[in-house]
Formats: structure tokens, C-alpha cells, sequence
């Protein structure tokens, strides 16, 4: 049995209840009393996501400000009630355009109960999807549109196919003055580093967004510069594949709309795009990356009150690029008292709440190298020489116009049966996901 | 607010919408949204606002949907609460299902459906009809979800009216994909309730797990949304294909939901490849490989509750499969900021996969976790290294590795290493040296958790020779034996005290009296009666009592499994469920009154009798479990049982100062020891095998509690710690009296002997019963039963395990002749 939930809970971070949805009988009343006694107010808030109390498993996670509970009292699918909550979130935050929080439930209430019971009956997750449920709930209550009270006198053949969800991703009849397509190829890249400078552990986890606003049913065809793709390419047309950098992804992962048998037997993405805002694709690679910066760091423990700390970074992408908000979080000890910081660029600080030297830099640019140096001063301790543990130097950045992996489009094809000319975005951007150096 | 206030303001809003109930001014809706409004929000901090359930009916009369649909939902939170007013509402609700718009049909069906009132059964009935057949597609979906909320008001009406039938012709005719997925799991739920509340049999719920339904699915599949396709590939996976072929076609047609971005579909699919491959090992190991790519993608993306719910089923697959991710292993490595219910998952899979080639890099990144600042997940990573070291062969860099631990001066970090390398040399006697030369080192000052304590006193013991000053930093712990709150390390230490004794008797005497007079005098029952047992065994003679506490020692070869293999094999069956992130299979977990007796499956028996504390969660307390009875070999084992069991004799005061060599001292006590139970040959008796010769108290009142109560835990504990005391063979007069175990269990029942679990098919049942003597404390005094019966030939025998052995004979006696008179009655 997929997920079955019991009832579904939103509450706030002192344990106010938001919304609160029963589907099923089989749990009592008092389930949120359960959840605030035995989690929340208890140090298992944030031991473990998948809790169990007195025969009924609770199902947490935490979103700004709001906690949601999926409470079941069968041997449910865990993953699939995440994803559940994580795509209700995403819905709900389309319908109230941006944040998901609790002033935001507080302002829609009424709405999100309207959601709730279509999204879901009885315990089983229905549809879904944005798209087709704008159709027929609005925030002003208005009748649907296949109402045959309204100007039509029959529903359109495809409208029950559209809230029942067969191609539940696009409706027919979307005109759009000017064709654009928007395409952002996002990457995080994560390193962990080891004190000599070996990499221990280096990927990139990639994805594909897409803002579409095209008329008509679209058919989208997209290439890029991975390994599989060209070789198929090239062996299609019987001559070797071009030279140049080809990406060898590890795995992929598609939005419903990607014809998968295509991508299977042809290697290319073909897919009719929701209209809007999407995920196309995700991706992770862990061959053949670039890292945009390198850490050099030293730190020296001068007897027992001083220590010396000294990070080298370096760019190593394109000289006419640049680095956006890069931070890097030099970790100090507890007793730290005061820190002198002497850098080449940026603002340097420490941070007493974080335990660390906040350096930040807001432009870096490519091929360059910056340095800290700073002079902290601990406290003396009576608590003797238990050394320090020292935790990772941690590092956040985005390069835009660089890719980790060294994917590119090659090209996004448009075809629509009218036959309009449209205009394609591409963007790129890769970020720091947890870039880790030991130290 | 207070409750006064409430009180008022509940007035006020119940009088306003009187007034607002038969108005027809303009903008009354507006007003009457606001006043909704109010009242569900009041509804959801849990206020009771059930009193206003008159007025709220009676505003209804609307045409505003969202008003409508406020009221749908008070009405369904209500409404079992007011059966009569309730009625109220089927008015306009059956008006609304006969409306033009499709959205408002569905939506009054569904309110309907949700009123779950039963008296108002009747009037669903034809509205689920008309709804099943309506034209539009939302509206039956709504009806099949409606046939299941039927279900579970009233199943009599529901299969009366034929619902299921309807249910599955739809299943296979319907053109909407999201009402065929409805169907599917209103039948699901449906025959599996039905199964249970008649004869048990499965036969509806197999139907449709057959070759056309889950062919015609999986043609399908790509029509029906994520959340369906995870409820298909769930079916799917029951299947069970004919031939090879068979399979291969349909892992053909679903490989691609591999690439599905919903990791409930990805993780759905690779249940259907796992199970559909499980008896074609070659190609079972070929999916591993296909699915670890997707594995590893879902790992890293999403939110941190998706990605753990997807590592806890790599966890479990790693485990079953560690050679084919071994080369991921960095995959593995934690992140600092990931939180530590997925390192702790991610240092076990490091510890499953270690192998020749990786376990260098492997245990190298677990020492950088020993130092991290989260004490927990520290321990864990040098248990982890530990772990290692005693599945590898090649341990020689990991012993360093354990030893520097030792140097960091971490109490932690020293109490966690001492207990593995207690363990290690259990196993690698080879190492002592190196070991023994670093241990030494360590300061018993620094050593303050009983584990750890309780491990360095047994290395102090068994390595007396190496260490030179072990007899004086034993010395030191006996004179602290006051202080030393641990009865594991007052245990420990006396067996210590008596194996130096045998190796350097010089230096250890003084300490042995004083060990043994305040074991003596301990409030501890266990120690004090090890005290006593090595006096005694040291008045028999010294070499007899070496014999016993000190034999030469056989390296242990493997550490017993934290897990049983059934318990893992029962997990993975219910692959892509809770099972797998509790780490245990689901009955072990779900709601007690949801779970009624177990059910056993065919022959395999629920209970396994070598499962091991199964019912733990976390796989360290095992090993510190295991660690427990691993302390004492084989023998020592026996020893300790062999002194419980003899605690009720009587002793004279003993004397310590009756031997002061270890010569062979005089057997004065010995009539006391009569029984024969100290020296090995008679230890058999002590774990409870029948033993012929001895008398048995028959005590013919034996009275059995009416209602004894054991949760299956304890069950299984006991039966898996408990030794058969007896079989019964008997013979049924009327075999043919038991077509279902259901009146063979009434009756025990009658006669206070309780069924944990039954199972089987006809003609072979299998069942668990339980009873307790009356008047005995709780959790004490059972019998366990284990009965299997084949009801065509009437024969039957029973195993019985009793807490007090003394009682089998007489319950054995009296489970039989109640036996007897169910042939008769």
C-alpha cells in the first residue's frame, strides 16, 4: 500500500496546529498531542525524520517555519509520503505565488483545505499537479469551466482527461504573444577535501530548469554535450564523433513529460513542456570535474592561547569570469576570543555563534588568488590540552557562466505544428553544495 | 481566550448564522464565507464546535462552492457525532450528485462518502452507482475512493451491493488511468479486510495479481500519474512471473521508470526488479548494478527526509549486496552538515562494503569521523573500525589504527576502543602482544564506562602474563569495589581476580580473598553467586577450578549476526515501506489492536528460535548485547547459569582463610554439593532438557490465569532463550472438526491458554499458544506452546518451554486433556 496517511498535520514551530486534515479513522484525535509530547518537545526533534508512537508512525519535516505530519497507521512508503509533501508544498506555494510559511497557511487556510481534499482521498495521493488543478480550484470559488451553467453548453472532450491527468502536464490552447523558452543548467558541486589535499570524495548533482511560455502543444528537442548522446549521434550519422569535451553523466533522472522510450533508443530529450516553471531533468556526474576554486589553508596553534590561521584561495575558471558571494568559514574553538584579520580582498569577521572566521568576498574573479591571514586569541582554559577537533572549512559560491561538470546545450530545438519562431535562453551557474576541506 | 469567552463567542456566531440562514439579501454569501471561516479555524485548533452543526446545515443551501465545500468538510468532521442532524445534509448532498458540473457531482459524492455515519449507509448506495458509471472520469474516481470509505463503514452493504465486482470490472475496462489506480486500491484494502474477517483465504485479493491484471498495468503504465505508478509497481511486484522470459519482457517495459524523477516510482520499480529476479541469482546481481546509479542519484538530491527515506533501502540493499558497491564506498563518506541518522546509516554501509582493495581509504576517513565533535556518531565510527577489523584478514593496519585511538586521550574515544580490542583479541589471540603493550599504557583512571571497564578487566585477566602489573591495577579495582556501581564490571572482575589467580598466585591471593568475601557480601544476585561458585570450585582444588574458570581459550571464528537472516529476508520482502527504515519487518511494529494475532505464512514459522533480540533497533546495542554473553566463553556461561540455579542452597558461612595455597584444598563442604550440577556432565539439566532420572514435583492443581497477557516480543524472546522442556504427540479424536483454526483457538481460549500466532493451510496448522500459572507475578510463569497439527490425520504435537520447568509435566497433562475434550465437546 502506497501511503494511505491517516491525517496530515501543518503546525507551527511552537506546536500550533494549522491545518489539520483527517482522511482516515484509524488514528485517534489526539495524534497532534502525540507528535508535540513526544517529538517536539522532546530532544528526538531532528534525530531522525520516520518516528514511531504507540502503533502510529509519524512522518515529519520541516519547512520555513511550518512542520508537516503525515501520520500513518499502516506499513506505509516512506519515500513516497515525502515526495507527496514536498510536491503539496510546491503546489501550494504556486497557488500563493512564492513563500510557504505560516503567516502564508494562516492567510489561505480555507484554500489549502480545498486543496487537501483534492489532492488527496481517503489517504491516497490523487493529482497533483498545478496545472490541472488551476482549472477548477480558484481562489475565488468560481464554477469550473466545464460547468455547462457557463457559456459552453458541453465540457470540451479533453477536459475530463485533463483533471483525470492522462497528459496532466500541459493544457491545449496556451497562446503566447512572444515564444520564449528559458533554460538554466544549475549545478552544485561537492568536495570533500582531506588535509593534504587529496580529493576524497568529488561529484556534481546537476539540474535542468525550464521556464516555458509557448503556444500550441510544442514538441521540444534538446542536446547536449554528453558522452552517450554524441556517441549515439555520431554513430547514427556513421562518422566518429566530433572532438571537443564530451560529459560522461553518472545517472539521469527526467520529468514525467520526457519520452523515456525516445531518450532510451535515440539518446535525446524530446518532451512536451508543462507550461511555466518546471524541473526538466536532473543529473550527477563524478568524472572529469573542474573545480572552480582551490584551499590552501594553514593553521598553527601557537602555545596555548594564539593560533595562526592562513587560507590561500584560488579560482581556476576563466580568467574573464567571476565568483559570486563566496564565503569561506574558517572554524576556530569555543574559547576563542578575539581574531585580527589581515586579507587581500573582501570583509573578514569572526562569528562567535558559528565558531568561525567568516571571510566574504563579493566578486572573485577568475585565475586569481586571495588570501586571509588572521591572528585569533583564545581563552585560557582550566579545562587542559584536550585537543581541538577541528570541523571542515566550509565554502559557498556561485560562478555564473560555468558549468562544474563542463556540461552545454548544444542545441534546443522548437517545433510547433504553427510553426512560430521562438526565442531560447540559455543560462549557467554552478554553486557550492557542501564544499568541504579538512583542515 | 478562555473558556467563557469561547462559550460566548460561539453563541454569537451560532446566532448570526440563524439569522443568516434563510436570508436571501445581496452579499450574504460574503458574510457567511467569513463566518465559515471562523468556524473552521476553530475546528482546527481543535475547539469542539460541534454545537453549531444545526446552523451550519442550514446555511448550506448555497451556490457558492467554496461555502459549500467549508461545509463539506465541518459536516465530515461531525457528523459521526450527530447521526441525526447529519441526515440533514443527505438532502442536498444527493441533489448535488445529480448536478450538471462533473467537479460538483464528484465533490458532493465524496462529502457524501465521508460522512461516516452508519445509519446513513442506505443512502449511498445508489448515489456510488450512479457515480461508477458516470460519464465523467473525476467523478469515478471519487466513486471507487467511495466504495472503499463504504467498505469501511459498513462491509456487509458494501459487498451485498456487489461493489467489489463492479470495482474490478472497471479496473480492467475503465479509459481513465487515475480510476483504475482508485479501483486498485479500494480492492487492494477491500479483499485483504475480507480475507481477514472470514475464512482467512486469499483467493479475491490473488486475483488480482494474476497474468491479464497486471499485464493490462503494466501496458498502461505511462498513462497513470507518479502516485499511481507507485501504487501499480506495487502490485506489479506481488506478481510472481512464470518463466524467465516472462520477466524479462516486463523489466523491458518498466526499466525506464528508473529514470523517473519521483524516487517513490524509482525505488517502487526496483522492488518489481528485485522480486521478479529473486530466483535467477545471476540477473539479480545484474539489477544491483542497474539500480545503483539511481540509488545514488536519489541519495543526493532532494529534501534531507527524501533522501534519507532512499539511503535506509540502499542500507538495506548494501547489506545484501555489499561486493557490488564496494567500489562507491565514497560515496559514502558523510558530509559535516549531514545529520546523524544518515551518517550513522552511511558508517554502516562503509563498514558492509570494506574489502581488500578499499578498506585502506575506508578506515582512514572513519578515524577522521572519530575525531568529529558529535560524540555519537564518533563512538559509532570506531565501532565501525572495529567491525572491520574483525571481518577482514588482513587487520595488521587497522590494529595500529585502533591503537593510536587509544593515544587521542578521549574517554570516549578510549572506552569504545578498549571494547573492540577486547573483541579483537578474542578473535586475533596473535595480537596480544601489540595490543597488550598499548592497553597497558592506558591509565584505569581515565576508563569510566562500565563497557569499557568491564573490557580492560577481562584483558587485565587473560593477558596476566604479558602485563606485569596487572595483579596491581586489579588490586586497585577490588579495593574500589564499593564504588563500582556496575554489576558487569563486579562480575568481571571476579572472574579476573580467579584467572590471575591460577597465573601469578603470589602477587594475587590477598586480592582474591578480599574479591571474593565482598562478592560475597554484594547486593548484586549474580555476583554474589559467582562469588560463591568460585569458592566452592576453589574448595574442590585449585586445578579442578582452573579447569572450569580458566580452560585454554579457541579464538572465536565469528561474532553471532546482530540480525537474523530470516528477520532481513522478511524486510526486504516488504521492500519500499517503514519496514525498512525501522529496520524490522512491519508486524514487529504496527498498532497492536490493528495487529490481532500474527499470522504465519505457509510453514515458514513467524518465530524464529535463533533470532536474536530482534527487536532491537539500533544494530549497536546487539553488539553490546552479543558483547554481554561473549565475555565468558562457552563454559564460563554454563558456570554462571550452573550458580543461579544453585542459589537457593543452603552455605555455611565460607572461609576464606580455609585455603591458603593453591594446593588442593580439603573437601569439606562437599555433602552440601551433592546435587552434581557444578561439574560439566551435569550441566545439561541446567538449560532444561529432560532430564529422565530426575523427579519431576508433579503438582496436580496446576491453575492456569484466565487471561494472561504477553506482548510477541517477550514471546519471542522467551521462546528463542528457553529450551524445549517437552513434546506431547496426541492424536485428534475428530480431526475433522478443525476446517480453520478459528474454534480450535476459542477453545484453548476457554481453557486460559492464549494463541500468539497461528498459521498454515489446510490440513497443516501451525500455532503458538501461551499460559500463565495463576497467581504468579506478571512476566513470569509461562509456558510456551508450539503446536502443530495436521487435520487430516489428527495428529499433532506440541512443544512446550516453560519458565519453571517443574510445571511441564503437570501443564502438559492439562494441555492435553484440553485437547481431549475439544475432540469431544
Amino acid at each position: 500500500m502506497p501511503v494511505a496517511a491517516s491525517a496530515v498535520y501543518f503546525l507551527n514551530l511552537r506546536g500550533d496546529v494549522l491545518i489539520n486534515r483527517m482522511y482516515r479513522d484509524d488514528v485517534g484525535g489526539n495524534m497532534v498531542d502525540a507528535f508535540r509530547t513526544h517529538i517536539m518537545q522532546t530532544k528526538e526533534l531532528g534525530t531522525c525524520p520516520v518516528r514511531q508512537i504507540g502503533g502510529c508512525s509519524f512522518l515529519y519535516m520541516r519547512i520555513s517555519n511550518v512542520y508537516i505530519v503525515t501520520v500513518v497507521s499502516s506499513n506505509a512508503n516512506a519515500a513516497c509520503a515525502f515526495k507527496f509533501v514536498v510536491e503539496a508544498v510546491a503546489l501550494f506555494k504556486s497557488y500563493f505565488g512564492g513563500a510557504f510559511d505560516e503567516d502564508a497557511i494562516r492567510n489561505n487556510f480555507v484554500l489549502i483545505y480545498e486543496l487537501l481534499d483534492e489532492i488527496m482521498d481517503f489517504g491516497y495521493p490523487q493529482n497533483l499537479s498545478p496545472e490541472i488543478l488551476k482549472l477548477y480550484i480558484t481562489q475565488e470559488g468560481v464554477r469550473s469551466p466545464f460547468s455547462s451553467k457557463q457559456q459552453d453548453t458541453r465540457p470540451p472532450a479533453n477536459a475530463t482527461l485533463q483533471v483525470t491527468g492522462a497528459v496532466g502536464w500541459r493544457r491545449e490552447g496556451l497562446v503566447y504573444k512572444k515564444n520564449e523558452v528559458f533554460l538554466d543548467i544549475v549545478e552544485s558541486v561537492n568536495l570533500l577535501m582531506s588535509q593534504k589535499g587529496t580529493t576524497l570524495r568529488c561529484d556534481v548533482t546537476g539540474k535542468i530548469l525550464m521556464k516555458c511560455f509557448l503556444s500550441g502543444m510544442p514538441d521540444l528537442k534538446l542536446g547536449l554535450n554528453d558522452k552517450i548522446g554524441l556517441e549515439k549521434e555520431a554513430q547514427a550519422k556513421a562518422r566518429p564523433s566530433r572532438s571537443g569535451k564530451t560529459i560522461e553523466l553518472d545517472d539521469v533522472t527526467f520529468h514525467q513529460c520526457v519520452n523515456l522510450t525516445r531518450f532510451n533508443t535515440e539518446k535525446t530529450v524530446s518532451f512536451v513542456p508543462p507550461d511555466g516553471e518546471f524541473e526538466l531533468m536532473k543529473y550527477r556526474i563524478t568524472e572529469g570535474i573542474n573545480l572552480p576554486f582551490r584551499v590552501l589553508p594553514s593553521i598553527k596553534e601557537l602555545g596555548r592561547t594564539r593560533m595562526e590561521v592562513n587560507v590561500k584561495v584560488k579560482s581556476v575558471f576563466g580568467a574573464k569570469m567571476f565568483a559570486l558571494g563566496v564565503v569561506v568559514k574558517v572554524p576556530v574553538p569555543k574559547h576563542t576570543a578575539k581574531a585580527s584579520f589581515q586579507v587581500s580582498s573582501g570583509r573578514a569577521k569572526y562569528n562567535a555563534a558559528l565558531d568561525c572566521l567568516v571571510w566574504k568576498v563579493r566578486k572573485f574573479p577568475g585565475q586569481t588568488e586571495l588570501t586571509m591571514s588572521a591572528e585569533v586569541e583564545l581563552i585560557s582554559t582550566m579545562v587542559e590540552k584536550k585537543s581541538w577537533t577541528r570541523p571542515p572549512i566550509q565554502m559557498e559560491f556561485q560562478v555564473p557562466m560555468f558549468t562544474a561538470s563542463g556540461l552545454r546545450v548544444r542545441f534546443l530545438k522548437v517545433w510547433e505544428k504553427s510553426g512560430y519562431n521562438t526565442v531560447e535562453w540559455v543560462r549557467y551557474i554552478t554553486r557550492a553544495g557542501s564544499y568541504e576541506i579538512r583542515c | 481566550m478562555n473558556a467563557d469567552n469561547r462559550k460566548g463567542e460561539l453563541v454569537e456566531l451560532k446566532n448570526q448564522l440563524r439569522q443568516l440562514a434563510g436570508s436571501r439579501a445581496p452579499g450574504v454569501e460574503d458574510v457567511k464565507r467569513e463566518l465559515y471561516k471562523k468556524v473552521i479555524s476553530y475546528m482546527t485548533i481543535g475547539i469542539d464546535v460541534s454545537s453549531l452543526f444545526g446552523e451550519m446545515v442550514m446555511c448550506s443551501a448555497t451556490s457558492d462552492l467554496v461555502l459549500k465545500k467549508m461545509c463539506y468538510l465541518y459536516v465530515g468532521n461531525y457528523a459521526r457525532g450527530h447521526p441525526d442532524l447529519a441526515l440533514l445534509t443527505i438532502n442536498f448532498l444527493q441533489k448535488d450528485c445529480h448536478d450538471e458540473d462533473p467537479m460538483i457531482r464528484g465533490l458532493a459524492l465524496r462529502s457524501l462518502c465521508s460522512l461516516r455515519v452508519m445509519n446513513l449507509v442506505e443512502y449511498l448506495v445508489g448515489p456510488l452507482h450512479a457515480g461508477l458509471k458516470d460519464s465523467n472520469g473525476y467523478v469515478r474516481t471519487v466513486a471507487a475512493m467511495g466504495v472503499l470509505k463504504l467498505y469501511h463503514i459498513s462491509p456487509s452493504s458494501c459487498t451485498d451491493n456487489d461493489f467489489p465486482a463492479t470495482l474490478k470490472t472497471q479496473l480492467l475496462q475503465d479509459s481513465d488511468a487515475q480510476v483504475v489506480a482508485n479501483c486498485l486500491c479500494a480492492l487492494q484494502e477491500i479483499y485483504l479486510a475480507e480475507a481477514s474477517r472470514s475464512d482467512g483465504s486469499l483467493k479475491d485479493r490473488d486475483s488480482l495479481y494474476t497474468t491479464s491484471v497486471i499485464y493490462l498495468l503494466i501496458n498502461r503504465i505511462k498513462d497513470f500519474s507518479e502516485w499511481a505508478q507507485c501504487l501499480v509497481l506495487d502490485v506489479v511486484s506481488k506478481y510472481v512471473s512464470s518463466n524467465p522470459e516472462e520477466s524479462f519482457k516486463m523489466m523491458d517495459i518498466l526499466e525506464d521508470r528508473l529514470q523517473h524523477a519521483n524516487s517513490a516510482v524509482v525505488l517502487a520499480t526496483i522492488k518489481v526488479f528485485l522480486h521478479l529476479t529473486l530466483s535467477m541469482a545471476d540477473i539479480h546481481q545484474q539489477v544491483y548494478e542497474r539500480i545503483k546509479a539511481p540509488l545514488l542519484t536519489l541519495v543526493s538530491s532532494g529534501s534531507v527526509e527524501q533522501s534519507y527515506a532512499v539511503i535506509s533501502h540502499l542500507h538495506l540493499l548494501v547489506l545484501r549486496a555489499p561486493t557490488v558497491f564496494a567500489s562507491e564506498y565514497k560515496h559514502f563518506y558523510c558530509r559535516y552538515s549531514d545529520p546523524s541518522y544518515v551518517k550513522k546509516l552511511k558508517l554502516e554501509m562503509l563498514t558492509a562494503i570494506a574489502n581488500e582493495s578499499n578498506t585502506y581509504e575506508i578506515v582512514t576517513e572513519l578515524c577522521e569521523y572519530a575525531a568529529n565533535v558529535d560524540v555519537a556518531i564518533a563512538r559509532e565510527s570506531i565501532r565501525a573500525v572495529g567491525k572491520i577489523a574483525l571481518q577482514q584478514y588482513d587487520v595488521n593496519a587497522i590494529v595500529d589504527r585502533l591503537l593510536q585511538f587509544l593515544e587521542m586521550e578521549k574517554d570516549y574515544v578510549t572506552a569504545e576502543t578498549l571494547v573492540l580490542v577486547k573483541d579483537l583479541l578474542r578473535k586475533y589471540p596473535q595480537w596480544s602482544h601489540d595490543c597488550i603493550a598499548v592497553v597497558g599504557n592506558v591509565s584505569s583512571k581515565n576508563v569510566t564506562e562500565p563497557k569499557a571497564k568491564a573490557a580492560l578487566v577481562w584483558m587485565l585477566g587473560e593477558y596476566a602474563y604479558d602485563m606485569l602489573d596487572a595483579p596491581y591495577v586489579l588490586e586497585g579495582f577490588v579495593e574500589n569495589w564499593a564504588e563500582e556501581e556496575s554489576a558487569e564490571v563486579r562480575l568481571e572482575l571476579l572472574t579476573a581476580v580467579t584467572k590471575i589467580f591460577f597465573k601469578r598466585p603470589p602477587e594475587s591471593i590477598k586480592m582474591l580473598g578480599a574479591a571474593l568475601a565482598a562478592g560475597l557480601a554484594d547486593a548484586h544476585q549474580d555476583v554474589h553467586d559467582r562469588a560463591l561458585l568460585y569458592y566452592r570450585l576453589l574448595q574442590q582444588g585449585v586445578e579442578i577450578a582452573e579447569r572450569v574458570v580458566n580452560p585454554p581459550k579457541q579464538a572465536v571464528s565469528v561474532f553471532a549476526d546482530t540480525q537474523s537472516s530470516e528477520i532481513r529476508d522478511r524486510i526486504f520482502d516488504e521492500f519500499n515501506s517503514l519496514a525498512v527504515v525501522y529496520q524490522e519487518p512491519s508486524y514487529m511494529f504496527l498498532d497492536k489492536e490493528h495487529r490481532g494475532p500474527i499470522e504465519l505464512t505457509e510453514d515458514t514459522g513467524i518465530l524464529p528460535m535463533d533470532s536474536k533480540l530482534s527487536d532491537d533497533v539500533l544494530p549497536s546495542q546487539h553488539v553490546e548485547a552479543n558483547d554481554n554473553d561473549l565475555l565468558l566463553s562457552a563454559s564460563e556461561r554454563e558456570e554462571s547459569r550452573g550458580g543461579v540455579g544453585n542459589g537457593s542452597y543452603a552455605y555455611s558461612g565460607p572461609d576464606l582463610s580455609g585455603f591458603d595455597t593453591p594446593s588442593p584444598a580439603a573437601p569439606s563442604n562437599n555433602a552440601s554439593l551433592s546435587s552434581t550440577s557444578h561439574t560439566s556432565p551435569a550441566i545439561d539439566d541446567l538449560l532444561g532438557l529432560t532430564f529422565p532420572a530426575a523427579p519431576v514435583p508433579t503438582s496436580p492443581s496446576l491453575k492456569l490465569k484466565p487471561k494472561p497477557l504477553l506482548d510477541p516480543a517477550t514471546f519471542q524472546r522467551k521462546w528463542s532463550q528457553l529450551t524445549i522442556a517437552s513434546t506431547l504427540d496426541h492424536t485428534l479424536s475428530q480431526p475433522a472438526a478443525l476446517p480453520s483454526p478459528q474454534p480450535l483457538l476459542r477453545h484453548m481460549q476457554a481453557h486460559s491458554i492464549e494463541c500468539m500466532a497461528s498459521g498454515g493451510q489446510a490440513p497443516k496448522f501451525k500455532f503458538f499458544f501461551f499460559a500463565q500459572v495463576a497467581d504468579s507475578p506478571p512476566s513470569t510463569g509461562f509456558f510456551l506452546v508450539e503446536f502443530v497439527v495436521n487435520t487430516s490425520s489428527g495428529i499433532s504435537q506440541a512443544k512446550v518451554k516453560a519458565d519453571n520447568a517443574d510445571l511441564v509435566t503437570a501443564f502438559g497433562n492439562l494441555f492435553v486433556s484440553t485437547l481431549r475434550k475439544f475432540g469431544s465437546s
